[in-house]
């Protein structure tokens, strides 16, 4: 059976994800959630010594240097928005599986902004994909 | 007259729809930038997006300092694994794969951190979350097809 490269690449994001997940839980033990969200941002600058691209940097297109600076923002905001629906009353059972329904964001804007689409198998995955990261995100009782 | 449903009057309701928008923003940005950018460069671009709102949080709520080594140390050890996470990601964008499959099946990450939590910190599964690891295995198999 051969793999497509990105089932590699996204099965280790999946894996990272996951543990930060559970790290997630952890830190939330001994620390505010704005004090966690900060910590994770300063651990984000860790790695920067081994990503850094050099004068490299500089060759690239404003517009794409754009893109990736709005993609940290985007993600950052949206780590905010929920931190504060969870503030404002919004129990975490329902909030949680509520805001892991962003890739239908994407499968609805992909064919208008990247011009891609999904064949219907594919469609079948992703709609198995929400219905687990919905379920999934239900709290779980200590034991 | 019509009648609002509840939830839409609900704060927390509009919050959690402005994350799924922001998530669904932060997912097109990265697919548009890896078309130019290697997935290295975007990850050392993309922290820098934390900056603004890092400091929003902080002066908003104005939050005195938790001076927790352990939820200090977490919190570092979630933001290098988020960025090996997201360097990952990058890269699979940039592999050519499908967007919209690609997001959802790395959206899966719940599914390691329920099965984690079973095993580090002896939770219990509730049957919707067996249900859901049914689906995620599903979705994995079809995925790889």
């Amino acid at each position: 059976m051969h793999l497509p490269p990105w089932f590699w690449f996204g099965l280790v994001t999946l894996v990272s994800w996951g543990i930060v997940g559970l790290f997630q839980k952890l830190s939330t033990n001994y620390l505010s959630a704005e004090w966690a969200l900060v910590w994770l941002a300063i651990g984000f600058f860790i790695l920067e010594p081994w990503l850094y691209p050099g004068k490299l940097l500089f060759t690239y297109s404003t517009r794409a240097l754009a893109w990736a600076l709005a993609s940290g923002f985007f993600n950052a905001l949206g780590a905010w928005a929920l931190l504060a629906a969870l503030k404002s009353g919004g129990k975490a059972s329902i909030v949680t599986p509520f805001t892991a329904l962003y890739p239908i964001v994407v499968v609805f804007l992909a064919p208008f902004i990247l011009h891609e689409s999904i064949s219907g198998l594919q469609a079948v995955g992703v709609v198995c994909a929400l219905i687990a990261v919905v379920l999934l995100s239900t709290e779980s009782s200590t034991g | 007259m019509k009648v609002i449903p509840q939830g839409l009057k609900a704060k927390w309701f509009w919050y959690s729809l402005l994350a799924v928008l922001c998530w669904g923003a932060w997912v097109l940005c990265s697919k548009l930038g890896t078309n130019e950018i290697p997935a290295s460069t975007m990850q050392f671009i993309f922290a820098f997006g934390f900056i603004p709102v890092a400091i929003l949080v902080l002066v908003m709520k104005r939050v005195k300092f938790e001076k927790s080594a352990k939820g200090i140390a977490f919190s570092l050890g979630n933001g290098i694994l988020a960025g090996i996470g997201g360097l990952t990601l990058f890269a699979a964008y940039r592999s050519g794969g499908n967007t919209s499959v690609i997001t959802a099946a790395t959206a899966l990450y719940p599914l390691i951190t329920v099965v984690l939590a079973v095993l580090v910190l002896r939770e219990r599964l509730n049957w919707l979350q067996m249900v859901g690891l049914g689906f995620a295995v599903a979705a994995i198999i079809i995925f790889s097809l």
